[in-house]
């Protein structure tokens, strides 16, 4: 990129308000640091606490999503994404980007399209439902719980949106692309 | 048993446990990458409390989160799941749930706890700036 181009790279994320955007290697430093840039820039812009826990928690949820369910791009890398967090006239926007295995894809749309169409009380409800169940929370994609899914509604003010986006060249990867506005 | 003391991080809650008051408190933000390995010696040392002879006498317990991630839930609900073995048993056990008064869903979270674990002494309490 010429310094020209970055200039209006940089001026783009700021009349577009992007509170934070990264793209990279979501090691647990990594982690740490965003989330801390997160809530110091949520202190700064967000109309209220409220507002800003939200934002942080949906940010949270799709940090460790990429953490623990990306596939790395080696096999001892950490897993890649890409976040973005923006303010627009009347809501924030959490945006993650990152690849999974085609064969979690099934399970990933399983579980966001029956949280899509839920109410917020039956999101409450399926919430409540799923804290009371005893299957022990692990990490794997197919074990785990959907509270994950199930937070990332209940903070949300529009139902949560996603793409499942096929990955030129890997027949074992696709893209996930998730949004939730708040 | 001595008292436990486990310093707040960014990501990790303080955790104090004192047989000498017994009572348990956790307090501050909980987004640990791994919950489960953070709460696993939480627990044992919640239960090496709830075991002393002197627990006979009542067990106090704090809860005074800002925040906490879906994977930290469940490990939480199952600290007040213990506690709430030790009060079915006919022991006295209060818990306090401190919640920022414009915190909706830390106060459902404790509505709902209280509902659920209704052998505790369970008491709400809005806290600015929890």
């Amino acid at each position: 990129m010429e310094p020209a181009e970055i200039d209006r790279f940089r001026a783009d994320a700021r009349d577009k308000q992007v509170l934070l955007h990264y793209s990279g290697e979501f090691s647990a430093p990594v982690v740490a640091t965003l989330s801390d840039t997160v809530r110091e820039k949520l202190d700064d812009s967000a109309p209220d606490r409220r507002i800003a826990r939200r934002v942080f928690s949906a940010f949270v949820e799709m940090a460790q999503n990429v953490v623990h369910y990306a596939p790395p791009e080696n096999a001892d890398g950490f897993p890649r994404g890409t976040l973005t967090v923006t303010r627009g006239p009347a809501h924030f926007a959490v945006v993650c980007c990152n690849r999974v295995r085609n064969d979690q894809i099934g399970r990933i749309r399983e579980r966001v399209d029956a949280v899509r169409t839920m109410t917020l009380d039956e999101i409450k409800a399926a919430y409540r439902a799923q804290l009371r169940n005893d299957e022990p929370d692990t990490e794997g994609v197919s074990k785990g719980a959907g509270l994950g899914f199930l937070t990332l509604a209940r903070e949300a003010s529009a139902p949560i949106d996603y793409r499942i986006v096929p990955v030129a060249g890997e027949p074992d990867d696709a893209e996930f692309h998730l949004r939730a506005i708040i | 048993m001595t008292a436990i003391h486990i310093p707040a991080t960014k990501e990790t809650p303080e955790v104090l446990v004192d047989p000498t008051t017994m009572s348990f408190r956790l307090s501050g933000e909980s987004y640990p990458e791994n919950a489960i390995a953070f709460y696993a010696p939480v627990r044992n040392h919640l239960e090496t409390l709830l075991s002393q002879p002197s627990a006979n006498d009542g067990v106090e317990a704090h809860f005074s989160l800002r925040y906490f991630n879906s994977s930290s839930t469940k490990l939480i609900r199952a600290l007040i799941g213990m506690l709430h073995r030790r009060a079915a048993e006919g022991v006295r056990v209060i818990a306090h749930w401190y919640h920022d008064p414009d915190d909706d869903m830390m106060a459902e979270f404790g509505e709902d706890l209280k509902d659920e674990f209704d052998a505790l002494d369970f008491r709400m309490i809005e806290a600015e700036g929890v």
